[in-house]
């Protein structure tokens, strides 16, 4: 009964969340408001990506760029030189940014903690200088711009902000659904024993390799999306955009910052950046470079000194004392 | 022909002294403490930067504020693993991790927003100078850095080996547990291991002024670098840092020198990732030292 009556007040509670991101748009007209908007969504959306291996399985990669610049290109490249709508290209950039994630995932898996890490900003840093490097493969530093086609629905081109909102607006709720399916699953269970130690993990019977292979699949695959999304929305791609290091570490950052491991963690950590980002912006004009990202690092490092549950730890914590102020209600 | 490749090896090995000094401290705070300094290339920044204004408003020499930025990042570095890194040391790798990343990007865009991103020189009177071995040239500024830099690595190895303190930080990185059973105070060495590694940060950057610009992101190179040594040199190994870094220097020179002028950093990750695809342990092959 108990259970039962939690679980339907969470649908509510769902179903009245989803209903009031639909009508956003639709009420708030500021374009620069729904630019906010947009972005919140397609950085919790990276955030949800590298929240279920970096999270569950606290594979701490800081080089999710490299798969964000695989799927931007590879639709872009479809779209300019072959004329295929970036509907298509988005999935088939997911599934180069998958092939891809085998031979990295096969180099930096072999390593453990810190240098994990390392090696994965290594990999996204060297398919940066590729692209850079081969201007035959790519159009080199300069980049490209999107061909601005007007209102082309079926090539992801519209008139309207609000048509881009609603389609990160999808994009993240798939990202949701997949991690809500793999949290209640034994897939979730396997990551996070191999999170918690995974030579314990290993010990009783959990194939730590293949579990980690198939959970940087799924990963690079939905960053792929969002790289495709992000490079149409800006109608321009060059590498350092495309690759930018800040793209791995914001992945990272909305998640921890929002709760590492819990599916709505990112969601929280980039409301929470992206608005003081927003707030810094228009209070210093943008005029000094670095602010941001000064603000960003004093916020991680509070979190990991205080709160290394991050902000659904706050939150779960406060709740667990208001019910356990009120026994007899609950 | 052979003038080229000597002359690119002369390169690569008198840089591939600053590299050392930096990837040096990276192992040593590896080794010791269990943590890896994402921040240590910052502390190269810092050390460029406190050198330039003292040569800038001062007029003192970058080697002569050598004796300031060693003690100053030195008392930087106790600070830091007292106040900072000592609380989050544990099993759980996500703080470790986070923490000297967020110190990195903190510094990293302080210095961005007091400094601006303008590069800083500092002109001496050696800055133009060099020696010259038949066809070879040898800048002379590189070559004091060079003796500099293995004359502190000479004395760090002399410090681990031949007093207690270096004992007891050797001791401690071998088995922290047994280490604290007998009776060596884990954050002291802990607190010594950071400071010496940050002073040799901060040389790198007093010994790099004279023929380097400073600039908020200078320290990325050299972390970079640093990190690839380490890994190849194998972890926490002081010596196996040092051949590395030497080794670092010669290839980036060399591919600068055969495949073209900003290919360094492809020779780096290409030798990163043969490490990690055939020698994962390092070329010396697990033993920390």
């Amino acid at each position: 009964m108990m259970a039962q009556g939690r679980r339907a007040r969470g649908l509510l509670w769902l179903a009245i969340g989803i209903a009031i991101l639909i009508a956003l748009p639709q009420v708030v007209k500021s374009s620069f408001a729904i630019d906010i908007f947009i972005r919140i969504l397609l950085f919790s959306f990276v955030g949800v990506a590298w929240n279920l291996m970096g999270g569950y399985a606290k594979q701490l990669s800081l080089g999710h760029a490299a798969y964000f610049g695989l799927g931007a290109y590879t639709s872009t490249i479809l779209q300019v030189d072959f004329g295929i709508s970036p509907w298509i290209g988005m999935v088939a950039g997911g599934v180069v940014a998958m092939l891809a994630s085998l031979p990295i995932g096969w180099l930096c898996f072999r390593l453990r903690g810190p240098y994990f890490t390392i090696a994965t900003i290594a990999t996204a840093q060297a398919l940066m200088l590729i692209f850079l490097k081969f201007r035959d493969l790519a159009w080199g530093a300069e980049g490209t711009t999107i061909p601005n086609l007007g209102s082309a629905p079926l090539m992801m081109q519209f008139e309207t902000k609000a048509a881009y909102y609603y389609v990160v607006l999808a994009l993240l709720a798939l990202g949701l659904v997949i991690t809500y399916l793999i949290e209640r699953s034994w897939m979730g269970y396997y990551l996070v024993a191999i999170g918690e130690d995974e030579d314990a993990a290993e010990a009783i019977g959990v194939n730590a390799p293949k579990i980690k292979r198939d959970i940087y699949l799924i990963s690079s695959f939905l960053t792929a999306l969002a790289g495709t999304f992000y490079t149409q929305y800006i109608y321009f791609i060059d590498p350092a955009t495309a690759f930018s290091f800040n793209i791995s570490i914001e992945a990272a950052l909305v998640s921890i910052v929002g709760g590492i491991g819990t599916l709505w963690g990112p969601v929280i950590g980039t409301v929470l950046l992206e608005t003081t980002s927003t707030l810094l912006q228009s209070w210093l004009g943008g005029s000094i470079g670095g602010v941001q990202l000064t603000v960003y690092s004093l916020i991680l490092m509070a979190v990991i000194l205080w709160r290394p549950t991050g902000l659904m730890g706050v939150a779960t914590e406060a709740w667990q004392r208001h019910v356990g102020r009120k026994p007899a209600q609950a | 022909m052979w003038e080229t490749v000597a002359q690119a090896v002369i390169n690569g090995l008198l840089i591939g002294g600053i590299y050392a000094l930096v990837s040096i401290g990276v192992t040593l705070i590896f080794g010791v403490v269990k943590i890896v300094n994402f921040a240590q290339g910052e502390f190269v920044m810092i050390g460029m930067y406190i050198s330039f204004f003292l040569a800038n408003q001062f007029g003192i020499d970058p080697l002569v504020s050598l004796l300031v930025t060693m003690p100053v990042l030195f008392v930087i570095g106790v600070l830091i693993q007292h106040f900072l890194i000592r609380r989050v040391l544990g099993p759980n790798d996500m703080p470790q991790i986070f923490l000297t990343f967020a110190l990195s990007l903190l510094l990293l865009n302080l210095a961005l927003m007091l400094f601006t991103a303008n590069y800083r020189t500092v002109h001496t009177s050696y800055s133009d100078e060099a020696f010259h071995l038949g066809e070879l040239y040898i800048p002379e500024a590189k070559l004091i850095a060079f003796v500099v830099a293995m004359a502190l690595s000479g004395a760090l190895w002399v410090f681990l080996h031949f007093t207690d303190l270096g004992k007891a930080m050797r001791a401690a990185s071998q088995n922290r547990d047994v280490a604290t059973l007998m009776g060596i105070n884990p954050n002291r060495v802990f607190c010594v291991a950071l400071g010496i590694a940050l002073a040799l940060a901060g040389a790198a950057g007093s010994l790099l002024m004279p023929f380097y610009s400073a600039y908020p992101f200078v320290g990325q190179v050299f972390v970079l670098m640093a990190f690839v040594a380490v890994v190849l040199g194998t972890l926490g190994n002081v010596i196996g840092a040092l051949i590395a870094s030497l080794m670092m220097g010669v290839a980036e020179s060399l591919g600068i020198q055969y495949i073209g002028a900003d290919s360094g950093l492809i020779v780096v990750f290409a030798m990163l990732l043969l490490t990690l695809a055939f020698k994962p342990t390092g070329l010396g092959g697990g033993r920390a030292r």
